[in-house]
């Protein structure tokens, strides 16, 4: 049984249109004229439990706003969500207990206290029983490595201190569904590796099903098999990590590498150079012209050392991004 | 009952905590309670002056006066301690989005909004308002009497559900309304209709306007039902209509908080 | 992004009904509503301002009716109106929300910096900020205490004559000053005490009181009346108010003049002279 099943999940707003000048201002006052904006457009997916998918797109494609209708802050304007088995909007406390929702750079603990303190009344919330509750905070606090810490006042942690303090808080109830957005934004490396490696060890030993979202590779990469690729509200990919690079990436890069100290100059035919270091070259070809290309390049000169690789994959995301913005313009401007 | 146990176990946490919060801002906490201390110094400088000239006010005496005026600054106390500034917070959490974490709790999200919060610097005030109450009743040889102070308890009470009921309407209403004001601001303003018996309210425009604000929007009543009970002539009907209005205003402030509510789900992004 | 919450907003998040004739009516009727929204609250926040000084004047016309005398201290019942209005239009020339705490916090978190680098005297732009300020809000408001004046023309004998007419417009500037100046000396106590709100919260409530704010002095007990008119405070809502009635006339009128003077001075030089050693401390502290 899918723990989320999401069945054309759309929602639209109205944007008011401010109009410049004196002229327009009064304008305004008689007739608004507004934009309407699909933040989510016709959202389809099925996650099951104990899966971790990334939620992958530019900022503003529409991914926190799908995960506030998963969580049941916001009413879809059509399509429909099962969240847990539950209507995420009716908002029922049986469904609110057993899920957690962190969103990266907003602090849901108390500023001036201790976390420890905020812990404590997350137990009051969810009414949770004394020993098991120390026993969960225990495990967490030590898988994390805050154990020293959460007797300090939470203005006094750095940000990836209080972004675990943030997660642990909200795993003290044990939620079967974890939804995180951008959870590792604006933190150092270190701190998003340990978070990362957390999360992938709660998942492996709990199976807590994690909803993920961000426009970092990294995250995507280190913890999620399966990824949603959106953009201007709109679902381009569903499917794993790999198949990315298979249905978007339209080139290889070739790295070459020329006898002598230095390489030919008419390289540029067979495709694009994107560096050049005295013998090293490295070329980016069409997919389909790689081995016809190869051929060529070994026919005419020689070749110390040569490798075929897939471009990296945030490249390829950015390009996905940067053809669903030109896409959407082009829509907007024949409407 | 396990369900009531659990918001007075919540209630509790949040009280020590905020209590533990503010004692750290030692300097803060003690300037305060002067301020507080001072204003009703000057409350009842200003009553003295006035019954040097008068020794009636709208058909209250003195005493009777210093009473109503002890229960003003008590009752305001103890809505200051309990909720404005949680109130004062909603419309800053409306306009964050930080409104989101208390959606998404397993607990009724007016009582998270309203008491998320105490204010231990205004608690004093209580104590203040009781002292000069009970001043009042000692120099006004008031004569005890058992069933005026239950009745007094229990409008006491009503007073309270009542205040809070509108103080409610007005945070909700901060929603749409009030961008260029604080909610400390608008409640000030509304609860001067309550800082005086409303027995002033009188001449050709100024009694219906009392009368409005006595039984259409029943702000009056907070105080001067219970000052009354106490040191006037006990009117039934009104103690009644009193109840029956902290009622309402409870169940309609509580309808148009969800109302709100709704509406800042549909805007958000 | 977030747009701003709109009762319109909230209609996309429904169904869309049928017949389009349905849907014209509906944006119409929506935005009808935002718009009567945004006039209510234009109203709604224009009656809230002035129910205390329409209580207070309820609350004298109840001890007028019941000391059962004509006039209380000099004042009669029209009088004492005449004064809680003036005492308004004091007020609005005097107070100065926000400026001490304003300086304080520039103090404290080092936005003093901008002061020190360019050519900027600190003073002189805030008090030109603040009358800019306070002429736009005298303006806005013009109008609903226009009306509210208007609705209580009963209570003034007319206008006085032009000497008392120019003599308020002194009392007034000058009361803009030591407003501002007094508040100023405050904020500028933050180069010494990080905590000056606390002590401006003090004053600002003793305030309220002490410059007859409240109620005329007079009705004080003699010793207390003019032990606080021996103050600056008094200049700020009491004095104005009293020489635009005409009850402060002849010697009593020249003298308080030459005091609210004084009093301007002495808050302009202690607040010019804070300044300058407090910069010095700032600038020797690094900031």
């Amino acid at each position: 049984m899918p723990i989320i099943e999401a069945e054309g999940l759309s929602k639209t707003y109205r944007v008011y249109q401010k109009k410049e000048g004196l002229l327009g201002a009064l304008r305004g006052l008689f007739r608004r004229e507004y934009k309407e904006v699909r933040a989510v457009d016709n959202v389809s997916f099925r996650i099951e439990p104990g899966e971790i998918v990334g939620f992958l797109g530019p900022n503003g494609a529409g991914k926190t706003t799908t995960l506030k209708m998963l969580s049941g802050l916001i009413f879809p304007t059509s399509g429909s969500a099962r969240v847990l088995g539950h209507v995420p909007s009716e908002r029922a406390d049986t469904f609110r207990r057993r899920f957690a929702l962190v969103m990266g750079q907003k602090n849901q603990l108390w500023w001036d206290l201790p976390a420890a303190d905020s812990f404590q009344l997350h137990r009051e919330i969810y009414s949770l029983p004394t020993d098991s509750f120390t026993r969960t905070l225990g495990e967490l606090t030590e898988m994390f490595g805050v154990e020293s810490l959460t007797r300090q006042p939470v203005r006094e942690l750095s940000l990836g201190e209080r972004m675990k303090m943030e997660l642990i808080a909200s795993l003290l109830h044990q939620p079967q569904l974890l939804l995180l957005d951008e959870p590792t934004i604006g933190l150092d490396v270190v701190a998003q590796v340990t978070i990362q490696k957390c999360l992938h060890d709660y998942n492996e030993s709990r199976g807590v099903t994690i909803l993920l979202t961000s426009h970092y590779m990294r995250d995507v990469e280190a913890l999620c098999s399966r990824v949603l690729v959106i953009t201007h509200g709109k679902m381009v990919y569903d499917g794993p990590l790999a198949g990315i690079t298979e249905q978007f990436g339209r080139a290889k890069l070739v790295k070459l590498q020329f006898e002598g100290s230095d390489s030919p100059e008419d390289l540029g035919q067979y495709g694009e150079v994107t560096s050049r270091l005295g013998p090293v070259v490295d070329l980016k070809v069409d997919r389909a012209k790689v081995a016809d290309v190869l051929a060529l390049i070994l026919d005419r000169y020689t070749v110390v050392d040569m490798s075929v690789q897939d471009p990296p994959l945030d490249q390829v995301i950015a390009r996905v991004f940067e053809e669903g913005r030109a896409q959407h313009e082009a829509d907007s401007q024949r409407v | 009952m396990h369900q009531f146990l659990r918001y007075v176990r919540l209630w509790t946490a949040l009280a020590r905590f905020s209590l533990v919060r503010e004692l750290a801002f030692r300097t803060n906490f003690l300037v305060k309670i002067v301020v507080e201390m001072l204003w009703l110094a000057i409350l009842i400088a200003f009553y003295e002056t006035i019954f040097a000239k008068t020794s009636m006010v709208a058909g209250w005496d003195r005493y009777q006066y210093l009473f109503f005026l002890g229960f003003y600054f008590a009752l305001g106390g103890l809505l200051e301690t309990l909720f404005l500034e949680n109130c004062n917070n909603f419309a800053d959490l409306v306009r964050t989005g930080d409104l989101d974490f208390y959606l998404l709790k397993p607990m009724d999200e007016q009582f998270l909004v309203s008491c998320r919060t105490i204010d231990w610097s205004c608690a004093p005030n209580v104590l203040m308002g009781a002292g000069v109450m009970l001043a009042a009743l000692v120099f006004g040889g008031w004569e005890f009497d058992v069933g005026r102070l239950l009745l007094f308890l229990i409008t006491l009470v009503c007073g309270t559900g009542l205040a809070y009921g509108f103080l409610l309407l007005l945070t909700a209403a901060s929603v749409w309304f009030m961008r260029n004001q604080s909610l400390f601001e608008m409640w000030w303003l509304f609860s001067t209709l309550m800082r005086y018996p409303r027995e002033i309210f009188s001449g050709t425009w100024a009694y219906p306007a009392g009368l409005f604000f006595s039984f259409v929007i029943p702000i009056m009543l907070v105080t001067n039902v219970p000052a009354q009970v106490m040191m006037r002539a006990i009117e039934p009907k009104l103690v009644a209509y009193a109840a029956a209005a902290t009622g309402v205003v409870l169940w309609a402030s509580r309808r148009f908080f969800k109302f709100a509510l709704e509406r800042y789900r549909s805007a958000s992004s | 992004m977030k747009p701003t919450l709109s009762v319109s907003d909230a209609a996309l998040a429904l169904p869309a009904p049928a017949s389009p004739f349905k849907k014209y009516w509906k944006i119409l009727r929506i935005s009808l509503v935002e718009r009567l929204v945004y006039r209510a609250d234009f109203i709604v926040s224009t009656i809230f301002r002035f129910l205390p000084l329409v209580t207070s004047f309820l609350l004298w016309q109840a001890v007028f009716d019941g000391s059962q005398q004509q006039s209380l201290s000099g004042f009669d019942r029209r009088r004492m109106i005449a004064y809680l209005l003036m005492v308004q239009i004091s007020r609005m020339f005097s107070s100065m929300p926000g400026l001490a705490g304003g300086i304080a916090r520039d103090i404290r978190d080092g936005n003093l910096k901008k002061y020190l680098l360019q050519p900027i005297d600190m003073i002189a732009y805030l008090v030109s900020y603040r009358a800019a300020h306070k002429m736009a809000y005298i303006v806005t408001s013009a109008l609903p205490y226009g009306l509210l004046f208007f609705l209580c023309r009963d209570v003034f004998d007319g206008w006085p004559d032009l000497l008392t007419l120019l003599a308020y417009a002194v009392s007034l500037a000058l009361a803009f000053l030591i407003g501002f100046f007094f508040e100023a000396t405050i904020g500028m106590i933050g180069f010494w005490f990080l905590e000056v709100t606390s002590f401006l919260y003090i004053i600002n409530t003793v305030n309220f009181f002490v410059s007859g704010h409240m109620f005329p002095l007079d009705l004080l007990p003699p010793f207390w009346s003019h032990m606080l008119q021996l103050l600056p405070f008094q200049y700020l809502a009491y004095f104005p108010a009293m020489v635009f009635l005409e009850m402060k006339t002849g010697q009593e009128l020249v003298i308080g003049l030459v005091m609210e003077l004084f009093w301007a001075v002495l808050f302009i030089v202690l607040a010019r002279v804070l300044f300058k050693f407090g910069l010095r401390r700032y600038s020797a502290y690094g900031g």
